[in-house]
């Protein structure tokens, strides 16, 4: 009896102190993944989630001053934004590359392989810091993954330039290591870090050298300078080059609607691909009358872009009562890459600007979609979308030169010039200009007087447009105000006669006013602008379209609060020591 | 949940087999049961052979299931077109024309005018052909086309048990088949259950048993690609009653595609094969004339879950003679298998014995282990041969991904209890455990648990003199002690980097990645539940009234949840660790009459059961320093539920204008505010409705509204016998229960999305300027000052009363049986949620009380509900068991 229960305590108590541990096998440790190159390939993936996919890759400008929309962003819409609706504060992609940066120390791979991961690692941490200060301005710079008690969590914001400062050391040491080489455009590669570092550091130039309350316009011109050079390294050291292989007509929206990135001149794009079901929503987003908001451009806008021979459009007595079939001949090609004009084609049939569904001005972008019917309706687009490209270098360098006053006829035919001759444009590609276009002045910078500056300018806006530079180039040229302007539309000669836009035959639209006319033809948009609706013209009976006149209220606040925005309330109420913005 | 001390699933075993269920409730009756007994066990004990026969019994069930409720939608087709145009140009300040139906249907003012004069002259035809286009007049009902009228179901089950001196046994197998509710592509469901248990004498102090049971279901759940999600998601999306299903040449509509369409293809779906066998061995050995045993057993139970999931495109037509493919992108295979391995061990030795005639003693001691390792592996490939392949050999795509799963855990225990009761009127327990779990760091991972409980039965004491017939059986009893919770997952304290698969194409194809591992909790171990209850049970009236009755408090304590919340530079989320506490309270009572009286010669007995239970939870400790009302905070009585309160709708634009700005909660597009909107109350005069920095302390107009725990839970059971007629009705339900619907939720209708559908309890409730008082407000759509913004005015009261069962049934007598040498022969007829009362129903019946929350997890994430799931079904059922 004894020995039973005396053998059963022995077997329990010897149970009982085994020891229960269990190793996992379907995920791994940091040892392993540091140790191998493929590990920190793997986790290099990880940083291009910071990059736009296929639901945001195509809509960076929505909010911008030259983009009619249905429903203003509640940025610029009188007291509608504030502490308490303010986003952007997450931290958790820096952590990610911090963590990276902190542990891939292990010498099991060699130091070459290391330092380009780390060069990579440390493209992804400039990039981040760049999209956080032009955000909010003054940042905390966090350069290792914080423990739960460090003090840094609960420091205070420091200034851009310091973080600036980390941000061009970060982005030199990815230009001097990176090896990547990127051959299809999809991955990070050393030349992006070159053009990244020329486009970081002209905007902290410039929005140095113009917010001129923030009194750092000593150090305006080394980050010009800065800019300049990186730039040229990259358009002499590299191979990449503006892609004109299809000709003037259509080398610029090519870019934009293949599906393999144009590695001539494209140095980061968003792929997409049908065979892995990876796709955009492009198409949906830009003509639909529900999943966009019907993003239209203005006319005030599209008066920039310059006749074939290189004169302003507006240099014409009459431009401003030219119909729309009239005003888009004989223009800068890449206006009928961009929107609709007359000719253009879907599926083998003529498709004006439809007023139906799409567009409130008349001016219906088409750059970044693809033409089949098919796209529409989904996400379905597989075309890339280009975030780097060499055009845009060309641009850094020209600004950053005529910035520092620096800027020769040779830079200018190299840079401008070769845009416009990749648009078609024949006159003023080889010199500087001399003559200010008094229209850009007056409507948009009446503080340049630069003729240099002024062109420089115009042709930024017209070759990256659509493509989300424009919100943080109004901000660093300190033309915010720009935001607030009217939404025009084409010319309406008179009521109740119809338009056929693209002369195809068939009318596509007539406005009237109180009644509808009974003769309106089939497949006609007729549109009432007696006041009612959100469009009218800008002459009452004839004008031009002036849309979201009745409940329009967008502001721009002349204290200059929207330069940043606010620091989340709620990322305040964690940490007291972070000031608000001022004016917030 | 416990199958013969084992853990199982009950939704794999067979109904048929159970003899006994029973509730542990507090801390000490649990304490055998070990880790995962800290909040109760449910212990479901199978039958054992018969002791004096040997018999067969064959029972089986033929049953009639419908629906408890279906939204009851407006299906006439002009009418929807015409509310949906008023709820779109609402929201966009009447200045904008919807250009579609969302996706599938095309809109214009001028189809809308055609609409009413077709309806006017009579016209019933529900397309024309416009340039080779359809242009739809539909009057269709998605909701009736989904369901069958009425979906049959059967179960068959046959066992045999007997014994033979030495040896017993007990073998039973059953059939259970459902004919599934959805018109095509319907979902079956089907299960076999096969179970031997035999227990053999082996000497006459050592019996040994032997529990084998295997289970094997089968279930189909069609899927939609259009958009994924459930097919009640897609029906509220795209079920447009003015788009008909069928074309005229048979081909589907775009609007159909999207929704019932897909089930009317047929190809896609998820296919499930569940099967589990188990296998428990034990022995009891008794010794000194069965005063000490020896008890062991072992379990070994496998578990095997396949799914296969298959996704197609689907062919529509909008094009007179043209078909197009929905989805055109998807068109693959994903099989998916997991398997499960569990062994539990258990030896325990017990004795017993009196001394001195007025002391009882037992002890127990015993040893306890478990393991499980589960592994899983999903392969997925593109480019299927043709929409009728069910067979990943056949899909031929470049599109392969796969993905596996491990993990294991092992618990081990040692545990005691002691019993002590001094002439059968004082009682005294106590438990200890001392638990293992491979799922805490190794420096904390055993902990000891101790719990007593003790018991008075007054009704025993000297100078006790109530009569029996008044007061009998009187005890009071208490009990205290504490459990572990070992419930988080495994390898939760390493650090560990997850593989994930990539969504993004670079360097030509998806890549998996890996990222930074969520920060490691700084200490991590066993959540500790401590429960105190005091208990009364009683008979009156000869034992025919039994009341039992029991208070108590729980305090949990070191849960497992998030860290105090630190600044967003740190980059992460908060570690996790033991860092909240939460306190219980509640209260049972079941109060059981029975009796019996002489009706015609024959008793007629009846029995009365009712119960009342009620609790509320208070969190005493959570990292929540701001106080932010998102989250849990310390002090908050569980299921809190903060929002505005509305003063009723604005009459006028002076009412508007003389009222606090409401510029954040949105009734149209650019936030105009119009007569017959929401008017909510500025309930802290800041002449703004704002919710301050929605924290405890600054909550700008928000207050407290309700609460969503289910109060004073009720029950009553009423059963009767007479002259071989048997009778039972079961009456379950909640006395309070706050629910506000979240966004997407049906109940809403076109003030979400101006296309979804309009529930027909909404057309008398709208306001007009002849209806200024109406329960909704101004027809708007996409409109967030009601379905985004919790407010009092739409909080409902889903307490309810159902009548969950009822029976009736006749035992043939068994002098007529006799002659056939059957045992006994039983018929019965049975109904099932035959009805329910609620205060919900007051406005709409479309959603159950019951379908509030949860949604089909295998189709989509979340947990709202809303009736966008499974109905709850009504049943009919005929059944006979016969015994021979």
């Amino acid at each position: 009896m004894k020995k039973i229960i005396y053998s059963l305590l022995v077997v329990c108590t010897f149970l009982v102190s085994c020891s229960l541990s269990e190793e996992p096998q379907a995920s791994v440790t940091a040892k392993s993944i540091f140790g191998t190159e493929s590990g920190l390939k793997a986790y290099s993936y990880s940083f291009y989630n910071m990059l736009p996919d296929g639901s945001s890759a195509y809509d960076q400008d929505a909010m911008a001053d030259y983009g009619a929309v249905n429903s203003i962003n509640s940025f610029i819409r009188k007291g509608a934004y504030s502490a308490q609706t303010s986003s952007g504060w997450d931290w958790t992609d820096l952590r990610n590359i911090n963590y990276f940066i902190k542990n891939c120390t292990n010498e099991n791979v060699s130091e070459s392989v290391r330092n380009n991961y780390i060069g990579i690692a440390k493209f992804f941490r400039a990039w981040f810091y760049y999209k956080m200060v032009v955000r909010f301005g003054n940042v905390p710079w966090v350069d290792k993954p914080l423990s739960v008690d460090d003090e840094a969590l609960y420091g205070k914001r420091d200034s851009r330039s310091l973080v600036m400062r980390h941000v061009v050391e970060d982005l030199d040491y990815a230009c001097a290591n990176i090896t990547e080489s990127a051959s299809d455009g999809s991955l990070v590669s050393k030349w992006a870090a070159y053009a990244l570092k020329s486009r970081v550091c002209l905007f902290e130039g410039t929005f140095e050298k113009y917010h001129t309350e923030l009194a750092l316009t000593d150090s305006a011109g080394t980050y010009l300078q800065e800019a300049a050079d990186a730039a040229k390294t990259l358009m002499n050291q590299s191979s990449y080059k503006l892609y004109t292989a299809k000709g003037s007509s259509s080398s610029y929206r090519t870019l934009f609607t293949s599906d393999a990135p144009v590695t001539t001149e494209v140095i980061l794009a968003v792929v997409f691909s049908a065979d892995a079901s990876v796709f955009s929503s492009a198409n949906w987003w830009w003509t639909s009358s529900t999943y966009g908001p019907r993003w239209s451009m203005t006319r005030k806008f599209v008066n920039t872009f310059l006749n074939i021979d290189g004169t302003p459009f507006t240099d014409n007595s009459n431009y401003k009562t030219m119909g729309f079939y009239d005003e888009c001949q004989n223009r800068d090609a890449r206006l009928a890459q961009t929107i609709r004009t007359p000719g253009y084609k879907r599926d083998g049939a003529y498709a004006a600007p439809n007023f139906t569904g799409c567009t409130y001005t008349g001016y219906q972008p088409i750059k970044l979609c693809l033409d089949p019917l098919s796209y529409d309706n989904g996400a379905y687009n597989t075309n890339s979308m280009p975030l780097i490209r060499y055009a845009e270098v060309l641009l850094n360098y020209a600004e950053a030169k005529a910035e520092l006053g620096t800027l020769t006829d040779d830079d200018w035919a190299n840079t401008i010039g070769a845009l416009r001759s990749r648009a078609g444009i024949t006159g003023g590609l080889s010199s500087k200009p001399t003559k200010v276009d008094t229209y850009l002045q007056t409507n948009y910078f009446p503080n340049i007087s630069d003729p240099a500056i002024l062109e420089i300018r115009r042709e930024r806006a017209i070759e990256l447009s659509l493509e989300g530079f424009r919100f943080t180039d109004l901000i660093r040229w300190k033309v915010g105000e720009l935001m607030t302007s009217t939404w025009d539309g084409i010319y309406v000669p008179a009521l109740n006669e119809p338009i056929d836009l693209d002369h195809d035959g068939t009318y596509d639209v007539v406005f009237y006013k109180g009644t509808k006319p009974s003769d309106v033809p089939s497949g006609c948009w007729a549109i009432n602008v007696d006041g009612t609706t959100t469009t009218t013209l800008s002459e009452g009976d004839h004008g031009t379209i002036q849309y979201f006149l009745n409940s329009d209220d967008r502001i721009w606040y002349s204290d200059g609060r929207q330069y940043y925005y606010p620091i989340p309330a709620t990322a305040i109420v964690k940490n007291q020591e972070l000031e608000q913005n001022p004016g917030w | 949940m416990l199958i013969d001390g084992v853990e199982g699933d009950p939704a794999m075993l067979n109904p048929n087999d159970i003899e006994s269920v029973s509730i542990l409730k507090d801390a000490s009756s649990a304490a055998i049961y070990g880790a995962r007994g800290t909040f109760g066990v449910v212990l479901i004990t199978t039958k054992n052979a018969d002791k004096d026969k040997t018999s067969i019994t064959y029972s089986g069930s033929f049953t009639s299931e419908k629906p408890v409720s279906t939204p009851d939608i407006v299906d006439d087709g002009y009418t929807y077109a015409s509310m949906f145009y008023t709820a779109y140009n609402a929201w966009n300040n009447y200045s904008a024309t919807p250009a579609k139906k969302n996706k599938t249907q095309a809109f214009s003012t001028s189809w809308l005018d055609d609409f009413k004069a077709r309806k006017a002259a009579g016209n019933t035809k529900n397309y024309e052909v416009v340039n080779g286009q359809y242009v739809y007049y539909g009057n269709e009902n998605y909701y009736k086309a989904l369901y069958k009228k009425y979906t049959f179901s059967q179960d068959h089950n046959l066992s045999i048990n007997g014994n033979t001196g030495k040896m017993d046994y007990y073998l039973s197998g059953r059939i259970y088949d459902y004919g599934g509710l959805f018109k095509y592509n319907t979902d079956t469901y089907k299960s076999y259950n096969l179970r031997a248990k035999e227990s053999l004498q082996v000497t006459d102090w050592l019996k040994i048993t032997n529990n084998m049971d295997y289970s094997n279901m089968t279930y189909h759940n069609p899927a939609n690609v259009g958009e994924g999600g459930s097919i009640w998601r897609n029906i509220a999306d795209e079920g447009h009653p003015s788009s008909p299903i069928f074309n005229q040449d048979g081909s589907l509509t775009y609007s159909a595609a999207y929704t019932v369409g897909d089930f009317i293809y047929g190809k896609n779906g998820m296919d499930t094969n569940n099967r589990v066998f188990k296998n428990t061995t034990s022995f009891i050995a008794s010794f000194l004339k069965n005063q000490m045993h020896v008890n062991g057993d072992f379990t070994y139970r496998t578990t095997d879950n396949n799914v296969t999931t298959k996704r197609v495109p689907v062919p529509y037509s909008t094009q007179e003679g043209v078909i197009t493919y929905l989805r055109n992108d998807l068109n693959d295979i994903k099989e998916n298998t997991q398997r499960y391995d569990y062994l539990a061990a258990n030896l325990y030795t017990d004795y017993e014995t009196d001394i001195a005639e007025k002391h009882h003693m037992k002890v127990m001691i015993g040893y306890n282990y478990e393991q499980q390792k589960y592994k899983s592996l999903s392969v997925q490939r593109n480019g299927l041969l043709t929409e009728n392949v069910e067979n990943i050999n056949l899909a031929l795509g470049q599109t392969i991904t796969t993905s596996g799963e491990y993990s294991k855990w092992r618990t081990a225990g040692g545990f005691t209890r002691v019993n002590y009761s001094f002439a059968d009127r004082y009682l005294f327990e106590f438990d200890g455990r001392y638990d293992g779990s491979s799922k805490f760091p190794s420096n904390q991972q055993w902990a000891f648990f101790p719990s007593a409980s003790v018991g008075w039965r007054v009704s025993q004491e000297p100078f006790w003199h109530v009569n029996d017939n008044m007061l009998s059986n009187l005890k009071i009893r208490a009990s205290f002690g504490s459990l572990g919770n070992g419930n988080v997952s495994p390898y939760s304290y390493m650090e560990l980097l997850s593989i994930n698969s990539g969504t993004r194409i670079l360097n030509g194809t998806l890549n998996n990645y890996t990222s930074a591992p969520s920060v490691l909790p700084d200490n991590l171990t066993w959540e500790k539940a401590t429960t105190a209850n005091i208990g009364l049970d009683f008979g009156m009236l000869k034992n025919h009234l039994l009341f039992n009755g029991d208070f108590y408090v729980r305090k949990t304590k070191n849960m497992y949840t998030v860290g105090p919340t630190l600044p967003d530079v740190f980059g992460a989320s908060s570690p996790k660790g033991n860092y909240a506490d939460m306190i219980t309270r509640g209260f049972e009572i079941s109060i059981n009459y029975s009796n019996k009286f002489t009706l015609g010669g024959k008793p007629f007995k009846y029995e009365i059961k009712g119960t009342l239970s009620d609790y509320l939870s208070k969190i005493d400790k959570y990292n929540n320093l701001t106080g932010n009302l998102d989250d849990y905070y310390k002090g908050e009585t569980l299921g809190t539920i903060w929002g505005y309160h509305i003063e009723g709708l604005f009459k006028d634009q002076a009412d508007i204008d003389s009222h606090a700005s409401q510029k954040l909660i949105k009734s149209s597009s650019n936030g105009t505010i119009y007569p017959g909107d929401l008017k909510y109350a500025d309930l802290d005069n800041s002449n703004t409705i704002d919710y301050g920095t929605n924290t405890l302390s600054s909550h700008g107009d928000l207050k407290k509204i309700g609460n969503t725990t289910p109060r004073f839970s009720y029950s009553m059971n009423l059963s009767a016998n007479w002259n071989n007629f048997f009778f039972s009705a079961f009456f379950q339900g909640i006395g309070h229960q706050d629910w506000y619907p979240s966004s997407e939720c049906i109940f809403w209708g076109q003030y979400n999305r101006p296309y979804n559908n309009i529930p027909k309890w909404q057309l008398k409730n709208i306001y007009s300027e002849s209806n200024p008082n109406a329960y909704l407000p101004r027809y708007a759509g996409y409109n967030a000052s009601m379905k985004s913004t919790v407010n009092d005015r739409y909080l409902q009261n889903v307490a309810y009363l159902r009548l969950k069962n009822l029976q009736f049934g006749y035992n043939i007598p068994k002098q007529v049986l006799a002659r056939w040498k059957i045992q006994n022969l039983r018929l019965y007829v049975s109904g099932e949620n035959l009805f329910c009362l609620s205060p919900l129903y007051k406005w709409t019946k479309d959603i159950d009380v019951a379908n509030i929350y949860g949604l089909d997890n295998d189709l989509t994430s979340g947990t709202s509900g809303d009736g966008q799931n499974y109905p709850l079904m009504k049943s009919l059922s005929l059944g006979l068991s016969v015994t021979f």
